[in-house]
């Protein structure tokens, strides 16, 4: 569904998928923005265990998550121009691509967790480690609905729905897959790296 | 009304290896720079352009009406911003 009012003031320029996505996705934006604050300011008032706290996680994890994160979303937007071509059968393809990558990420986050569990760390140890897993569990569910929507945007596609009730759906779908992303890019040198 | 001016492919695999190469040289930042302080700022940089690749190519955000680019690149920019003054006060 295109959004009158914006195509009235901007009649070259076309927000993707539809408004009531992205007011969505603001929303989400804003919650994960103060669980990074918070996580700052915490950090700041207990600088020797969060130092602590982040010399125990795995860097390298954490780096394979973003690649597989950043790749899933490239296959998402690479998906996006194919329907746009009407080729929905390859568009399919690429979105189980970009879901395979997100099981990668979904495997590794929970090897993480589980080698955590095995030294004895959980989310009463410290508050590093409580921010710790409710930040990370928290996008680990974004990126789990994430790939439900992927999931149904795939079947939907492979059904040729795409032609008939325009790419509205579709371009939201993809969107909030991408706000997975730019959540990782901001978490992931937040807890791993500074 | 569809969108016309969908992403270009050279585009978005220019910008998925920029944010490949991005983050494997910032999980190295604390190896190559000593300050704690410099490599949160560079670390933080980084994040900024990443995310604007993410919301100008994946997203599709540079087609969108300016308004809601410069939402999501005031977002990117001004969160890292706010971060890095946390960490070096």
């Amino acid at each position: 569904m295109t959004n009158p009012s914006i195509s009235i003031v901007f009649p070259d320029k076309k927000l993707p998928g539809d408004l009531a996505m992205w007011f969505f996705i603001l929303a989400e934006l804003t919650v994960f923005a103060i669980f990074f604050i918070g996580f700052s300011i915490s950090e700041q008032l207990n600088a020797a265990m969060f130092s602590q706290g982040k010399a125990q996680l795995h860097q390298t994890a954490g780096l394979i998550n973003t690649i597989a994160l950043i790749t899933s979303s490239f296959f998402v937007a690479i998906a996006l121009t194919k329907i746009h071509k009407a080729q929905a059968k390859q568009a399919v393809l690429l979105l189980l691509t970009a879901k395979a990558f997100a099981i990668i990420y979904i495997s590794v986050k929970i090897w993480e967790y589980l080698s955590l569990f095995e030294q004895g760390i959980t989310i009463e140890t410290n508050t590093f480690f409580t921010l710790y897993f409710l930040i990370t569990a928290f996008h680990l569910m974004h990126v789990l609905l994430g790939m439900v929507i992927l999931a149904f945007l795939a079947h939907s596609a492979w059904h040729n729905k795409y032609q008939d009730k325009g790419l509205s759906g579709f371009e939201a779908g993809t969107s909030y897959w991408h706000m997975v992303d730019l959540l990782w890019i901001i978490l992931f040198p937040l807890i791993y790296v500074i | 009304m569809q969108n016309n001016k969908t992403v270009d492919m050279a585009a978005a695999i220019k910008s998925w290896l920029l944010l490949i190469a991005l983050s494997v040289i910032a999980i190295y930042l604390p190896e190559f720079i000593d300050h704690r302080s410099f490599y949160t700022i560079a670390a933080l940089v980084i994040v900024v352009i990443k995310g604007q690749q993410i919301v100008d190519i994946f997203m599709e955000l540079n087609n969108a009406p300016k308004f809601w680019r410069l939402l999501f690149l005031s977002y990117i920019t001004l969160l890292p911003l706010i971060i890095s003054v946390i960490y070096i006060t």
